[in-house]
């Protein structure tokens, strides 16, 4: 049982050209609020292409960082062009500050997010994301000697903890062993139910492991005899029956649909 | 047979044990062939060691030694101000001309300078300083530079996703978060500025040092002394050298995680 709701985010028409090089064109996508009873459900969105193919100018393009050669990107329920800092982004190095510790990286996030809070007040909201994600014993550690992963969580919770409600992840499952991937999964999942409105874009090669946790996939491609990629096909997981399964990779159905896009890509 | 291979190979570490044995033994090798080779008009390690002596039982050397020390320290202290005010302002677009034109003063020769410095200072001291910093703060401000423009775009992304103004941006990135290479760059300017000092020393010795201890000994030809200075100087270097290394791991413990051991 779900519903869909208000148009949260909008590309229209996005094209980038880099002088007479295009590299992405006539990009347009929605994303809708989704309602699902007793329960705060976000919205995860997977934009699968190949590498190369302008993934990351697109990542850059809908997190306000770039701006589009043509077109807009337009964001929540009163669809005002995206400015930067309205995005969170974790791109695939885990870009953190390297001269500060777990927590006070954490607590940048939470001294620019819009509410006000007490140090002690930012330490309880800190100590308690970390709890959940497995990083409480290592707040005092510098990001260096962090693990790939344990690097991954902070810059999430960092992004959540902004209060920023989009958050995009370039290439989550790149790197890490089959085990870390169920992790960052599971991670992933908790964050989109922590709110109504938050939003996952996961921008990834990684067919199988995107589609399994996302509730729309949109497949970025370029077409025969045309230059610079587009959105070449939307699939709604959610009318296939195939979103918030945990178990959907064990679906026969799934694995088909995911030979499909991997073909189509 | 393994160890040999450990110490001949690329690439390999080895332990402090072996570093120091390593030091020592060249170290060892270095003096040796300088007490064989040495006689004649160049001193051989015993007569700069007895020349050694003499220096630091003469009446004005600590003198001297604090004169020279106090010179550099107050013209490092100076230079490093300015030079990373100057660096700090490239990257707002009205400054960048000035920060260009800082760098390209490095081509500039001290020597046909010294008249205008002279004119411009009004004593002596005023005169090693102001040439003290001329000498070191466009090598300085190269490497900041190289230093700001090292630094990726995704830092200032992520300053804009974490929704950090451009000044905040500035502060985070640019100044705390590289303090640590300012210190090293610091540390590695002091090994031009304590060079420098027997040149500005030379130029006016009303206040003693070091170098205008070099320069009468040279005068006299008396070379087992300006070899003793040149290895006290030298010792001082690397004293400070290891301290600014160490006090830099203090300040700053997360540069120790890269360090290769």
């Amino acid at each position: 049982m779900y519903k869909k709701d208000a148009l949260i985010l909008k590309a229209d028409n996005v094209g980038l050209q880099y002088e007479e090089k295009i590299i992405l064109r006539e990009i347009n996508f929605e994303i809708l609020d989704i309602i699902r009873p007793d329960m705060a459900q976000g919205q995860v969105v997977s934009l699968i292409g190949r590498s190369g193919v302008g993934k990351t100018q697109l990542f850059r393009i809908l997190s306000g960082l770039l701006k589009p050669t043509t077109g807009t990107v337009k964001i929540e329920v009163d669809q005002h062009i995206v400015q930067p800092g309205e995005v969170g982004i974790v791109p695939q190095n885990y870009i953190l500050f390297n001269h500060r510790t777990v927590l006070e990286n954490l607590k940048i996030g939470l001294n620019n997010c819009a509410d006000k809070r007490s140090e002690k007040e930012k330490e309880e909201i800190i100590n308690e994301y970390c709890l959940n994600f497995d990083l409480i014993n290592h707040l005092k550690k510098y990001p260096m000697q962090l693990s790939g992963g344990q690097q991954q969580r902070v810059s999430i919770i960092q992004q959540v903890l902004t209060g920023n409600k989009f958050i995009l992840l370039d290439e989550p499952f790149s790197g890490l062993d089959i085990l870390m991937v169920d992790k960052v999964m599971n991670l992933l999942i908790k964050i989109s139910t922590l709110h109504e409105h938050n939003t996952l874009i996961i921008v990834s090669h990684d067919a199988e492991n995107a589609m399994a946790i996302s509730d729309t996939v949109f497949i970025i491609a370029k077409q025969e005899g045309k230059e610079g990629a587009t959105i070449t096909e939307k699939i709604d997981l959610m009318q296939l029956d195939m979103a918030w399964n945990p178990d959907i990779k064990k679906n026969s159905a799934f694995q088909q649909l995911v030979d499909d896009i991997k073909y189509k890509i | 047979m393994i160890w040999l291979k450990k110490i001949f190979e690329p690439l390999n570490l080895v332990n402090r044990k072996t570093v120091i044995f390593l030091i020592t033994v060249q170290s060892l090798f270095v003096l040796l062939f300088w007490q064989l080779s040495g006689g004649g008009l160049i001193p051989t390690p015993l007569k700069v060691l007895e020349g050694i002596g003499r220096i630091i039982n003469s009446h004005d050397f600590y003198d001297n030694f604090f004169s020279s020390l106090s010179l550099t320290l107050q013209g490092m202290g100076i230079s490093i101000f300015i030079a990373l005010i100057i660096s700090y302002l490239s990257l707002i677009p009205f400054f960048n001309p000035l920060a260009k034109f800082v760098i390209k003063c490095r081509y500039l020769t001290l020597t046909g300078l010294i008249f205008l410095f002279t004119l411009l200072t009004q004593n002596g001291h005023e005169l090693k300083i102001s040439l003290l910093i001329f000498g070191i703060v466009p090598f300085f401000v190269t490497s900041l530079l190289s230093i700001i423009e090292s630094i990726p775009t995704e830092e200032y992304d992520l300053c804009k996703t974490l929704r950090m103004n451009n000044w905040q941006s500035l502060l985070e990135v640019v100044i705390i978060g590289r303090l640590d290479q300012v210190f090293e760059v610091m540390r590695q300017n002091f090994a031009i500025a304590w060079m420098m000092i027997t040149m500005v020393e030379g130029l006016n010795m009303s206040e003693g040092g070091l170098g205008t201890m070099l320069i009468k000994s040279n005068k006299y030809i008396d070379l087992s002394v300006v070899f003793g200075v040149l290895v006290i100087i030298f010792i001082i270097g690397i004293v400070f050298d290891i301290l600014l290394g160490k006090l830099r791991f203090w300040l700053f413990p997360y540069t120790k995680i890269n360090v290769r051991k």
